[in-house]
């Protein structure tokens, strides 16, 4: 790749500003609103992405996609529940800076973080694509049984204040995700006799339950979602906690490029997607931290770190399907099949044949980015206000309107029922301290964990031990170990300095 | 000094046995549903349903210890508490069945607009004029965006034949 052509891309991609500004202004629509996929709007804008010339129909799914990306994030900051399930992890800082009546400000700190996290891995990806596309080939299935299993723990451990808790509600989620047929025989299990199971659990209708559902009947207790303390705050916040927000993530620039970077390595690992990124930064940026206690209680670090992965991913899903011909997630399988319909052969010929058109992808999406920042911040002021409105109203309207966006997904009238009774599930999750978001990545990841460990158990005949049979897969097992060793560890160090302080104390 | 171990400052455990319960009785289905079928299709459910089993174990044994050391008892209060919030509760539920089991006569508009009115009711709303502005706005914004954007496959009641009729 030349400077000259990048140049030309790059102006190119600002000339179609006016397929850039809808495809952003529907992805922040469809991210706020959980139940909206961005694949399931593709798919609906499929007649019109087929119409028109590539370069238009990729700037725009591009922009939309990305845009998506981002808005999940706010819902999740101020309700907490999140648009899509990358944005889980924003709810564990982003939603008490809120009860805080730091709203806006967590607001502007997850827009800045998911924008240039956005762009600064794209520009990368753009630098080091050869070497990014090999990533996913070290991975096969024995190595990826492991890092499913290891981000399920990490969400587990991070995400519940009581790792045991935490375990049970994903290993629980794990075991909801397996309902339906299997992959190979197409037999049906555990699905209560619903025909409606057999294609297994609605994503949609979970993540509506486990967290809409559930959020709406506990926000029932307060009059309004910010705690007393900070409803002044809430009150009275004008344009100056935009610029306090902006401050923050100028200052705090280091922290968005490195979790920007864990986003982009885990995104191109095909499945392993935004919600296991944004986990994975979180926890990186709680145990680098000078002071991890703080974590959870609403502090800046918290909302970064995950904004800023889950956006990083952006690029990295991209780069299985550019470079090897393997969509990185359902909305990359959706952009591929717009390209294979305009002729497009995926793959590393891509390079050579269509220049323009490959690394053109990247520059749309930095360029989308660009469009964003512009678009989305001055709106942080106006979002944060539904934070004010009483729950009394809130909570049917989430309630209500939210059972309705299960039926978009399957437009199965069942799911609406499935998402009430995730909603319950939910609930005593949320009341108990089973936390929910670890349950959610279980019924997530349940396919996908299910894929990889038939594969690895067919090409060893049932031999469990395959599992053990490689060097990195090893190497990551006893990492999943320390990482749920480390917990059990600090709190027996903390109990050992808190007893030889009180005898000290004593004597 | 000993902790206090009066029934007033017990933690109510009881509540933290229903997720668990819940995982228990579903991991014991799971293996039910799989018995007869081939080591593909079920190894995975296996794997999982058996380290789950393994760590609510665990957890019930913590528990039991607990319950033995007199630091708790089996009330679930966390569950219904606060009590002016449990009748509220209870009636967005069973008002959530209704509506979705009104949609396929009533069509997705007319049930929205209903259940919002019963709903805002229900969380103590009395104004008649709050009531049927918050109630219409948001039935109207559904029809804009599931009937008359996205076209998707909802039921379709008097007012949606209505304003077919009227606009076609």
């Amino acid at each position: 790749m030349t400077w000259d052509l990048l140049l030309d891309l790059f102006a190119a991609q600002f000339g179609l500003w006016w397929v850039i500004l809808p495809g952003i202004l529907l992805g922040i629509v469809v991210g706020i609103l959980p139940g909206f996929s961005p694949q399931n709007t593709l798919i609906m804008l499929l007649p019109l992405t087929l119409a028109v010339p590539v370069e238009q129909a990729f700037a725009f799914m591009v922009a939309l996609y990305c845009a998506n990306h981002l808005s999940g994030g706010v819902p999740a900051i101020l309700v907490r529940i999140p648009g899509s399930g990358g944005a889980a992890a924003t709810t564990l800082d982003g939603y008490p800076m809120t009860q805080k009546g730091q709203a806006q400000q967590a607001l502007v700190l997850s827009f800045v973080a998911s924008v240039f996290g956005g762009l600064i891995t794209t520009l990368a990806t753009l630098a080091l694509l050869p070497w990014l596309s090999q990533i996913g080939l070290v991975l096969r299935s024995v190595e990826m049984v492991v890092v499913l299993l290891f981000g399920l723990t990490l969400i587990a451990v991070i995400a519940a204040k009581d790792t045991l808790k935490g375990l049970i509600a994903g290993f629980f989620g794990l075991l909801i995700g397996v309902i339906g047929t299997d992959h190979i025989y197409n037999a049906p299990r555990a699905t209560f006799g619903f025909l409606e199971l057999y294609d297994g659990v609605p994503i949609v209708a979970a993540l509506i339950g486990l967290f809409a559902v559930s959020e709406a009947l506990v926000m029932i207790e307060e009059k309004l979602i910010v705690a007393a303390e900070g409803r002044e705050r809430a009150m009275r916040s004008n344009w100056s906690e935009t610029l306090e927000g902006l401050r923050i993530s100028l200052q705090k620039w280091w922290h968005i490029v490195w979790t920007a970077f864990v986003g982009l390595l885990i995104g191109v690992v095909p499945g392993a997607g935004a919600s296991i990124a944004a986990f994975v930064a979180y926890q990186q940026s709680r145990m680098w931290s000078k002071h991890p206690e703080l974590y959870g209680t609403g502090i800046p670090e918290g909302v970064i770190a995950p904004e800023s992965a889950n956006n990083g991913v952006t690029s990295g899903t991209l780069v299985p399907m550019m470079a090897l011909g393997v969509p990185g997630g359902t909305t990359s399988a959706v952009m591929m099949i717009v390209l294979q319909y305009h002729g497009m052969v995926m793959g590393p010929q891509l390079f050579t044949t269509s220049p323009g058109l490959a690394y053109g992808v990247f520059v749309s999406m930095a360029v989308a980015y660009v469009f964003m920042i512009f678009t989305i911040l001055p709106l942080a002021r106006y979002m944060s206000r539904i934070v004010l409105i009483e729950t009394t109203y809130l909570a049917p309207i989430i309630i209500l309107v939210t059972i309705v966006a299960a039926f978009s997904e399957r437009q199965y009238l069942f799911d609406m029922g499935l998402a009430l009774v995730f909603g319950v599930i939910g609930y005593i999750a949320h009341k108990t301290n089973y936390h929910v978001t670890a349950m959610l990545i279980g019924i997530i990841l349940g396919p996908l964990f299910e894929r990889y460990l038939v594969r690895a158990l067919r090409i060893s005949e049932g031999d469990l031990m395959v599992l053990f049979s490689s060097t990195l897969g090893n190497t990551l097992w006893g990492l999943l170990v320390l990482s749920l060793a480390l917990p059990f560890w600090r709190t027996w160090r903390q109990r050992k300095a808190l007893a030889a302080e009180r005898f000290g104390n004593e004597s | 000094m000993s902790p206090d171990r009066s029934p007033l400052n017990r933690a109510p455990l009881g509540a933290d046995l229903v997720i668990p319960a819940l995982a228990l009785g579903f991991a014991i289905y799971f293996f039910f549903s799989i018995a007869d079928l081939a080591w593909e299709a079920k190894a995975n459910g296996v794997l999982i349903g058996v380290v789950l089993i393994a760590l609510i174990a665990v957890q019930l044994v913590r528990l039991g210890i607990r319950l033995a050391r007199g630091e708790g008892d089996l009330r679930a209060d966390p569950l219904w508490q606060p009590r002016d919030a449990l009748w509220k509760r209870i009636g967005m539920v069973a008002l959530t069945v209704v509506f979705i089991a009104a949609l396929p006569w009533l069509g997705l508009t007319l049930t929205l607009l209903l259940a919002m009115l019963a709903a805002l009711r229900v969380m103590g709303v009395r104004k008649l004029s709050t009531l049927l502005w918050v109630s219409s706005g948001v039935a109207a914004a559904a029809y804009l965006l599931f009937i008359a954007t996205l076209e998707s496959a909802f039921p379709h009641g008097p007012i949606e034949r209505l304003l077919a009729a009227l606009f076609t």
